[in-house]
């Protein structure tokens, strides 16, 4: 199944988490893309491989092993294309020194795009004066490649270990510039990035925040608790009067478990509601989200079975057996929630129309990795 | 994660004990023959996976480190079942199979097994190797150690699951009462709940009442059969031979023993799910449970404990998702659908809320509904299957009608236009030749023989090209005399079985007959009656002694006791032991302790020499009475009464109450309650001299109490 090349206690640790994935040990999209980076930096240490393609191949092999032990923890994937879009590019600095990489920037144009594929944001460091010696399949020395790559190699995961954790610090940072003062801010759910962005945007404005309970997690009540603990003036209203309550909400701040490439996303139940109602009152729906869960998928709204569905405890209790029997409940995790329903996503690195969401992705990833 | 962290982990196990568990790989009971006369039970597919896998996976859920499998029939496949590195994948578990004697014949047995190899160290989990669970077990196993720091008399925890009066996860002829103290959940009384006849009423012990502030009587819970026991369970069951059903001896024992002295503690699962699959009635809800994911995150599209890959559409269908899955175009999947790698539907063909197996062959226009289909079965052409199980490699060849509740086993061959009864039992019939090589349950095979005579004229029902027998139906004529009920109490937990034509309560009324019995158990405890072990007909003590015998057991005792100048705990603890030997109340005690102690007063001439003979022998022995178990002078004063009526002795009733008083045995209220009372009156006696020495007892109360009285107003005047 997973890569062959693996020895056995890194194989250990990959299965590990494989099974954690599959088991639901690990939930969430910061929490499983964290462990990925943990485990990536443990097969990238410890693999051998002597050149470039050994060392994708193992990656990917371990992404894919991963990826498909829970499909649906679409934070997995990002991580290992994140971590392989890295890879590729401290190997180029590696091999063709730092003047290479600006090539791409000269003679951009929409019509080029395609052909163009990766627009190099990120500037290299200047660290490449003597990687000019980079030796790949050297037969006297096969660990040599595999020794002089290693410690970029970690560099780069400490990178994406960097940017995971300073996501909501970064997304808050101009929070301020979306929410003004005495405006009335319509969220659900409990979201770690909304809960920082609305904590900081506090600091400089006075607002009031209204929480849906949001069923059957109520997640809300976490939501409104914390929030309301920071000085915020909160309410935490059932999730029935979301449509009566519409029409007095400035703006609607919502999380996002994975952002889609066209601009659509997965969020939790109850946010296709919120951005229909919102819609409808032509009330900005604004996503905040790390650039982690930037997803290169498509299609995945025609599936059904990718929302993802939990038992039915939370809505009918096992207890009420008479009912058990001749209802069928489901209770999906997420909601769809289509691009033409979402006015802006905030991200750690700016904000973004989900028109040009895909721009990111391309960005972000290589697009040779969409299917791992 | 880095090295750092799993140094880490493995320095955490060496801290925490390893959490061990057990699995009983055998049913005991043969509720899915045919299907089980080849395969163990553990090792039938449950939603395409089998259920020691589902159990496993159960466990890995919880964090178990070590799973040990006590396997008994068809060992080997068990064993060849099991990951040959032996470890759950990905978790780390190991797993040890652990073949156990032939001879092993029920829970209890096994148990002893799992002593007499030492296998489990410190608190295990055991568990039946048919469950299905997504229960933390991992957060019980912790409430277990947290109550044994403080108690060690907590010797097990029992994971229970609340489910409404009436669910289809809890089996109908298999619940049972619990009374809990709600303070501890405690479990003080348990009995089991019979379907036919229907159980209507529980006793509970007295004493339950008297030192229990506060009970609660439940029977709306599911027993999953997950224990959390202490290394002490297996040595109990070494200690009593007699124990076989974990809840029924085990349990039973354990409650209703003064000598252990150990507390059992129930932990009522709110989240999670636990279920075992017990009967065919079980499996059928089960797999129910699974589609519409009741055991999530054990759910097909997401955790198959096979590794299967199924994808999940609306509606709960599941299909697996490698493409080799062939849907005609025309055909019809209903909700709450599972079907295997490989299969082939044909044209108009309909699945309803069935579990097909893989390659499987389903023909052109057949109805499958409510169904579990094994693996490599092939469905003719025009078929109707109704809620049964069809085993794996089964053909059922076309127009051919299952009726609910069937089991066809392995390998049969069916049809065609046959038409299976409802609850129509087949498997295959075996080849001369194989039959040499089966040398393994002999008991079983015999069976299967006498079955394979009596076949006459079945093959014209089933079709000419079939190789089936029918098993009959009812009870098989060795059964005991009770084996009638026994199995129409079974049959209720047959798949697809209502038990309509049983004169028993539909599920409404039976709730209420439940509530019924729970304030049964309340009436019968507060009034008088005698607080006998339940009487129901599942539970009668075996060798029980008889009720004179027990008397003079007792005298005998005693005698020896007073001769033999014991101290009074053991003389205690002699009358506890032949009490639970003949399994009598405690009043029948108390009565033959005041009779034996009241005859050992010797009676002298002269008034104060007689007096000073009672009190040596209420000071020797009176604290005797009160200590045999559960103290209540006011039924000591009436054994007292009852017997002088009829002794010798008659004429030292007052003194000997009023040394009794003196040496705090009895004390005054009790004496007026007694005097209060109509027994004490003798009314409702035959008349007689007992009758007339009962009544003059009465009057000597009479002025006992009128003593009391005085010197009342003495002291208030005082």
């Amino acid at each position: 199944m997973s890569s062959e090349l693996l020895d056995d206690p890194t194989q250990r640790v990959v299965e590990n988490l494989a099974w954690k994935l599959r088991r639901r040990q690990i939930v969430g999209s910061r929490a499983t893309a964290l462990e990925t980076l943990r485990v990536l930096h443990q097969v990238i240490s410890d693999s051998p491989f002597s050149n470039m393609e050994q060392l994708v191949t193992i990656v990917r092999g371990v992404g894919r092993r991963l990826v498909e032990a829970q499909p649906k923890e679409h934070s997995v994937g990002n991580t290992v294309r994140k971590v392989l879009h890295h890879i590729r590019e401290e190997y180029n600095t590696a091999t063709r020194g730092s003047g290479s990489t600006t090539t791409s920037y000269s003679g951009f144009s929409i019509s080029k795009f395609v052909q163009l594929g990766q627009p190099r944001k990120h500037t290299v460091l200047p660290k490449a004066e003597s990687r000019g010696s980079l030796k790949e399949n050297d037969s006297d020395d096969p660990d040599s490649f595999a020794r002089s790559l290693r410690p970029v190699l970690k560099e780069a995961i400490q990178d994406v270990l960097d940017e995971l954790e300073t996501v909501y610090d970064n997304v808050s940072k101009n929070a301020p510039n979306h929410i003004h003062s005495d405006e009335i801010i319509l969220t659900l759910g409990m979201s770690k990035t909304v809960e920082a962005f609305l904590i900081s945007a506090a600091h400089n404005r006075n607002y009031t925040v209204m929480v849906l309970e949001t069923a059957p997690s109520y997640g809300g009540r976490d939501m409104a608790k914390t929030l309301s603990t920071a000085g915020i003036s909160t309410f935490l209203v059932p999730d029935s009067s979301l449509y009566g309550l519409m029409s007095r909400v400035n703006k609607v701040i919502l999380g996002a478990h994975a952002i889609l490439a066209n601009g659509g996303m997965f969020a939790i139940t109850g946010s296709l509601l919120a951005a229909t109602a919102a819609h409808a009152h032509s009330t900005p729906v604004v996503v905040c989200a790390g650039q982690f869960k930037l997803t290169p998928l498509w299609n995945l709204y025609h599936e059904y079975g990718a929302l993802d569905f939990g038992d039915p405890n939370q809505v009918l209790g096992f207890e009420e057996g008479s009912l058990v029997d001749k209802v069928d409940v489901v209770n999906p995790f997420y909601d769809y929630v289509q691009p033409d329903l979402i006015d802006a996503f905030i991200t750690n690195d700016g904000d973004h129309p989900p028109s040009s969401i895909y721009r990111l992705i391309k960005e972000t990833y290589d697009d040779e990795d969409n299917e791992l | 994660m880095g090295p750092k962290a799993a140094s880490g982990k493995e320095k955490l196990m060496e801290e925490d004990e390893v959490l061990q568990a057990v699995i009983l790989a055998d049913s005991f009971d043969k509720r899915f023959r045919p299907l089980t006369t080849r395969t163990p039970r553990c090792l039938l597919p449950i939603c395409n996976a089998t259920l020691l896998d589902w159990t496993f996976e159960s466990l890995a859920l919880a964090g178990v480190q070590e799973i040990f499998v006590i396997c008994r029939s068809h060992a080997e496949q068990v064993k060849n079942a099991i990951n040959p590195s032996g470890l759950v994948p990905g978790s780390g578990i190991k797993i040890v199979p652990i073949m156990t004697a032939k001879e092993t014949f029920s829970a209890g047995d096994a148990m002893r097994d799992v002593y007499t190899r030492g296998l489990v160290t410190s608190d295990f989990v055991l568990v039946m190797g048919d469950l299905v669970s997504n229960i933390r077990i991992d957060e019980v196993v912790r409430v277990h150690k947290e109550r044994r720091k403080t108690n060690k008399d907590a010797i097990m925890t029992m994971v229970v699951k609340e489910s409404g009066a009436s669910h289809r996860t809890r089996p109908q002829g298999d619940s049972a009462v619990f009374v809990l103290d709600s303070e501890t959940s405690e479990c003080l009384h348990y009995e089991p709940v019979s379907a036919y006849p229907p159980t209507t009423m529980t006793r509970i012990p007295r004493e339950l009442l008297e030192a229990h502030p506060e009970i609660e009587i439940r029977n709306d819970l599911i027993d999953c059969s997950i224990d959390v026991c202490s290394v002490e369970v297996p040595s109990l069951f070494q200690d009593n031979f007699d124990y076989e059903d974990i809840r029924r001896d085990f349990l039973h024992g354990v409650l209703t023993s003064d000598l252990l002295m150990k507390n059992i503690h129930c932990y009522v699962a709110k989240d999670g799910y636990a279920a075992r699959v017990k009967d065919t009635k079980s499996y059928e809800s089960i797999s129910k449970d699974i589609l519409s994911r009741w055991t999530f995150p054990l759910v097909p599209d997401d955790n198959h404990p096979s590794g299967h890959v199924y994808q999940h559409t609306r509606g709960n269908r599941y299909i697996a998702t490698d493409n080799s899955v062939s849907l005609a175009r025309t055909c019809k999947i209903g909700n709450n659908t599972l079907i295997g790698a490989g299969t082939k539907i044909l044209e108009n063909a309909q699945i309803i809320g069935s579990v097909i197996g893989q390659n499987c062959v389903i023909g052109a226009g057949s109805i499958i509904e409510g169904s579990y289909i094994f693996d490599g079965t092939v469905i003719g052409a025009q078929c109707v299957v109704k809620r049964s199980i069809i085993g794996a490699g089964v053909t059922i060849k076309e127009k051919t009608r299952v009726e609910k509740g069937c089991l066809v086993g392995d390998g049969v061959v069916v049809g065609p236009l046959a038409v299976l009864d409802p609850f129509e039992r087949l498997s295959k019939r075996r080849d001369k030749t194989v039959v040499v090589e089966e040398e393994e349950d002999n008991d079983e095979d015999s069976d299967i023989e006498e079955i394979e005579a009596n076949q006459d004229g079945a093959s014209s029902i089933l079709g000419k090209d079939s190789n089936a027998v029918v098993w009959p139906q009812g009870p098989s004529e060795d059964d005991d005399e009770d084996g009638i009920a026994v199995y129409k109490n079974q049959r209720i937990r047959r798949l697809g079985d209502d038990g309509s034509d049983l004169e028993l309560s539909d599920g409404g009324s039976e709730s209420s007959d439940e509530e019924g019995s729970e304030s049964s158990g309340y009436d019968s405890s507060s009034d008088f009656e005698i607080p006998t072990t339940p009487s129901s007909a599942t539970f009668l003590p075996s060798g029980a002694m008889g009720e004179s015998e027990f008397q003079r057991e007792v005298a005998q005792s005693l005698e020896r006791a007073f001769a033999e100048g014991h101290s009074v705990d053991n003389a205690a603890v002699e009358l506890k032991t032949l009490r639970m030997a003949s399994n009598v109340s405690l009043s029948r005690v108390r009565e033959a302790v005041v009779s034996a102690i009241v005859e050992h007063i010797q009676i002298v001439d002269g008034a104060l020499p007689q007096r000073k003979e009672i009190s040596r022998v209420i000071a020797r022995w009176g604290a005797l009475i009160n200590q045999i178990g559960g103290i209540d002078a006011e039924e000591t004063v009436s054994a007292l009464q009852m017997h002088c009526a009829s002794s010798e002795r008659f004429p030292l009733f007052g003194q000997i109450l009023a040394e009794l008083y003196q040496a705090d045995i009895v004390e005054e209220d009790d004496i007026r309650a007694w005097y209060a009372s109509t027994a004490a009156k003798g009314t409702g006696l035959k008349a007689g001299p007992t009758a007339e020495n009962v009544k003059r007892c009465w009057a000597v109360g009479a002025r006992m109490i009128q003593q009391f009285d005085e010197q009342e107003s003495e002291s208030e005047s005082e």
